[in-house]
């Protein structure tokens, strides 16, 4: 990374840049509903924050805001207060506070939030998000990887792979939106994404075909919900193709020098 | 042995050596058993019976069991009495021995048993035994029954099959949770109640694998 104005906040705070074309696009299609609800979220992740801030000295980061902004735009309508306290809660604690903070966690918190939601109530109502979210998701890649904290080749990976299924024929017609959001959000997150050249390739491949694969098998499930599980399992995997990568250069530079 | 000690033998494993918080012990069963209260009390009562009995009878053989097969031996007793154990269940409370279904049988290789038996029991007269086996069980047993009864609760939103929190089919308002019902469920409470427990009492703390590399704010 650069020296001199990057520090962790820095990324936090581009991070929030590129996720805005989504949260302007969303405040539009949901108008005054939205600003609650994020205020709702901003407040809960905030507390944590500040929580972990006094009892562990761990500085509280732009990253929560991210977070809060994710579960609002994602998160059933539906569901109570304590449900969504509960699954918030969880997430941002569990995923990011209990590991030191951002940037020591393995997991995205609104991931885990989302699928602690999405597995403890299976029969809430998903939303549907309007299909200019989708279309946002396009200048909010574009300006994180302008920035330079989203990765150009994991969403290569993502690209390729999504070619690959338009051509077979598979119908992502009613999903990729969803996809698209989790995409510029979750997966792209630097934190939890693979850090390797070739890891990046594999890690956004691998969350395109999870998609795909769930799309395409996972009937009864909510697109939000298909994207959560696949971003899931992809930043679950991102170690093991970092651990390939950094494998076959060792292989290869041994090969090499002998 | 004098009283003072053996009633320190009798609490010490509830919360300072809990077998299961600190040892982290006997948890494939604690993960399984506890989707609801009452099936966690059967499992709680039916180790800690086998646990107590099983020390007995090692401890009252200790001088004579020969140490290459001490282990061998020592299963053999721990599986009669887990057997005799399930029949009871299977005859007196049928329908909660169906739920348990094969975790009584597992009883036998609970490490929880074999722990207490190989550490103490072989090595200690048989009433000092007894009572650390019944201390042991007890601190299995609390552990058991706060998962239980916090799963059951949040999960169905009942105790003991009573309605606490009357949920949204009954015409009450709160949502079950059903992650509750599976198993990651029970790794998470798990997990939280370590991490209360040894936030508490810092000295069950493990030291820290790793240093944390120093980071840009910190170096100014």
């Amino acid at each position: 990374m650069i020296r001199g104005i990057w520090d962790r906040e820095t990324v936090a705070l581009m991070l929030l840049a590129a996720a805005f074309p989504v949260f302007v696009a969303w405040v539009q299609a949901d108008g005054w509903y939205a600003i609650g609800r994020l205020i709702f979220f901003l407040v809960v992740a905030g507390i944590w924050h500040v929580i972990f801030m006094l009892a562990r000295a761990q500085p509280p980061s732009f990253a929560g805001a991210l977070t809060a902004l994710t579960i609002a735009i994602l998160a059933p309508h539906d569901l109570g207060i304590f449900a969504l306290l509960l699954g918030t809660s969880f997430g941002v604690v569990m995923a990011e506070l209990a590991f030191g903070g951002w940037g020591r966690n393995v997991l995205n918190p609104a991931v885990v939030a989302l699928a602690f939601i999405s597995f403890g109530y299976p029969a809430s109502n998903w939303p549907e998000l309007a299909v200019q979210i989708g279309w946002a998701a396009f200048p909010a890649a574009l300006i994180g990887v302008l920035t330079g904290v989203m990765s150009l080749r994991l969403l290569l990976g993502v690209a390729v792979v999504t070619v690959i299924t338009l051509y077979a024929g598979v119908d992502i017609s009613e999903t990729w939106i969803a996809g698209a959001v989790v995409l510029v959000l979750m997966v792209c997150d630097p934190v939890t994404a693979s850090a390797t050249r070739l890891g990046r390739w594999a890690y956004g491949a691998f969350y395109a075909a999870m998609f795909v694969l769930f799309t395409c098998q996972w009937g009864d499930a909510a697109p939000i919900q298909i994207a959560v599980a696949a971003a899931l399992l992809a930043s679950l995997a991102a170690p093991l193709f970092d651990e390939i990568a950094i494998s076959i250069w060792l292989y290869r530079r041994n090969r090499r020098i002998g | 042995m004098a009283a003072g000690n053996l009633w320190h033998t009798l609490t010490e494993p509830l919360v300072d050596k809990n077998p299961i918080t600190l040892q982290i012990l006997g948890i494939c069963s604690a993960l399984a058993v506890t989707t609801s209260l009452d099936t966690a009390l059967t499992m709680a009562i039916s180790l800690t019976v086998v646990l107590v009995l099983s020390a007995l009878v090692v401890s009252l053989i200790r001088k004579h069991i020969p140490g290459t097969i001490r282990l061998i031996v020592q299963i053999v007793i721990v599986a009669s009495l887990v057997i005799v154990i399930d029949q009871f269940l299977q005859a007196f409370f049928f329908d909660i021995s169906r739920r348990l279904s094969v975790f009584v049988s597992l009883i036998t290789t609970n490490c929880l048993v074999l722990g207490r038996t190989e550490s103490f029991s072989r090595n200690n007269p048989p009433f000092p035994s007894m009572v650390d086996a019944l201390g042991n069980g007890l601190g299995y047993s609390l552990i058991l029954c706060i998962i239980g009864s916090l799963r059951e609760l949040f999960g169905n939103g009942s105790i003991l099959g009573f309605q606490i929190l009357r949920t949204v089919d009954q015409g009450g308002w709160y949502v079950p949770m059903n992650l509750m019902l599976l198993a990651p469920s029970a790794f998470f409470l798990l997990g939280g109640l370590v991490w209360a427990i040894r936030s508490i009492r810092t000295d069950q703390a493990e030291a820290p694998e790793y240093a944390p590399p120093e980071t840009a704010e910190r170096a100014g």
